[in-house]
């Protein structure tokens, strides 16, 4: 079995590394890079807690090989808070405690943040159907779609402010 | 194992990995290793496989086709011509796919998974894995799509009917890849529609009953009449019979229940943990009959 040579840029750092064929893009974050905010919830693309930013569109990491992602541009929940600001839907998760365990939460946030970047007003029916991925056991869903929603109109006030 | 001596939490296990840039290169790929090659695009069938379940990628070389210039949906003379790769969310971001007669498509493609997965997802993934419930296979067995495929001896066309050879199981030889689907114009005036009973346990799990419809009309009565159904047999598969019942007849509430009635009838479900066999009987006669319905209201809208 021959490794093959990959280059990804995640949260601005290039790496370079050999991965095997079978190795997926989830393992490499968390285990080569270290970035354990990525969770593995299911393994097979029904829980989302996986969901990652790649080249600007939520994909789930679980369902990708690291082969695939070569020269891919990579966001994890770790590079999404600037210094020691977090980011408005990182504030917005918990001023409206839409987090409970938290192992869903990373994943819900990249998935509300590639909905954002591509459409920031977005509607609640858009929210859901971003989320729709996304698997949560304790919290339920209400308050993470009211937090999309805050974080949204703040990111568009400051923007215009 | 991982360098790090880390267990991966699920050991796939593929033989090689291999990025052709382009249709020769891929078909020669496909040659050497024949039944242990394995393409891939999207991945989103083919990865969550799991060790000790059915496992069909182990030991195989992948044959990645996303580097090929393969998503590209683009109108041509005879019809709308999609490339293997393109993703869902990008065939569904496609205007024409919006309008009236394309609404049983769009309207799968809404359906298929999430939104998440569609970003990665294939429409040629979708039809090669061949599942029984595949989603898109619907739509484009009403809209009579031709599938263009390539091998050694250069490309050739099988009709989606003829693509579906048993669960699990399409037309392609093993060095044979598919390039691209070819769905033909419709006249304006056509009625279609696509319906998808699901267990609503999460989103992503598979179609119990899923149905597609297609109808033109001349004055009060049907001239072309397509019915498709998935998840109710071993393939997804045309109704011819029931087609034939409402062909030339007003669809009146009563020739179209009849029709329903005769394409469920035609279908040959399996009990198994997401629904019984009698169950999805009964929900095909009423997806069938909404769909048709839904046919003849946009044909008149």
């Amino acid at each position: 079995m021959k490794k093959i040579d990959i280059k990804l840029t995640v949260n601005g750092e290039q790496h370079e590394m050999a991965v095997a064929p079978g190795e997926r893009l989830l393992d490499v974050l968390r285990e080569r890079l270290g970035l354990t905010g990525t969770k593995e919830g299911c393994g097979e693309g029904e829980c989302g807690a996986c969901t990652i930013n790649m080249n600007g569109q939520a994909v789930l990491s679980c369902l990708m090989l690291a082969v695939q992602a070569d020269g891919a541009t990579i966001l994890t929940i770790e590079g999404l808070q600037k210094g020691a600001d977090l980011h408005p839907l990182q504030e917005a998760f918990i001023g409206e405690s839409a987090v409970q365990c938290g192992y869903c939460t990373p994943g819900m946030i990249m998935a509300s943040d590639a909905l954002i970047r591509n459409n920031p007003s977005p509607t609640q029916g858009m929210i859901r159907d971003a989320l729709a991925n996304n698997i949560c056991r304790c919290t339920g869903y209400d308050r993470p779609v009211k937090a999309v929603l805050k974080a949204a109109s703040q990111m568009k006030e400051r923007k215009n402010g | 194992m991982s360098e790090r001596g880390y267990k991966m939490s699920i050991a796939l296990k593929f033989e090689g990995y291999h990025r052709p840039a382009n249709v020769d290169q891929a078909v020669k790929i496909l040659t050497k290793y024949g039944n242990n090659a394995q393409v891939i695009a999207g991945g989103t069938d083919i990865l969550p496989r799991r060790p000790g379940g059915n496992n069909a990628g182990n030991g195989k070389h992948l044959v990645d086709i996303v580097h090929m210039g393969l998503d590209y949906i683009r109108e041509e003379k005879n019809g709308i011509y999609i490339a293997a790769a393109a993703t869902i969310n990008s065939i569904g971001a496609f205007p024409l796919f919006s309008q009236t007669p394309y609404l049983a498509l769009s309207e799968a493609l809404a359906c298929h998974s999430t939104r998440t997965i569609r970003n990665r997802a294939t429409i040629g993934g979708n039809l090669c894995n061949a599942s029984p419930c595949a989603d898109l296979a619907l739509p484009l067995l009403v809209l009579g799509a031709r599938l263009i495929v390539a091998g050694p001896e250069g490309n050739r066309q099988i009709p989606i009917q003829d693509f579906y050879v048993g669960t699990n199981l399409c037309a392609l030889d093993s060095n044979e890849m598919l390039l691209e689907i070819c769905i033909p114009f419709c006249e304006e005036k056509t009625g279609t529609s696509f319906l998808k009973l699901g267990r609503q346990q999460t989103v992503i799990d598979m179609a119990l009953v899923n149905v597609a419809t297609f109808l033109t009309m001349e004055g009060q009565c049907c001239v072309t009449v397509r019915i498709a159904l998935g998840s109710v047999g071993p393939v997804p598969f045309r109704a011819k019979k029931a087609e034939s019942m409402l062909t030339g007849k007003r669809p009146d509430k009563k020739t179209i229940q009849l029709a329903a009635e005769a394409a469920a009838e035609a279908s040959a479900p399996l009990d198994d943990i997401r629904a019984t066999a009698a169950y999805r009987k009964k929900m095909a006669v009423i997806l069938v009959r909404q769909a048709l319905e839904n046919s003849v209201r946009r044909y008149q809208a």
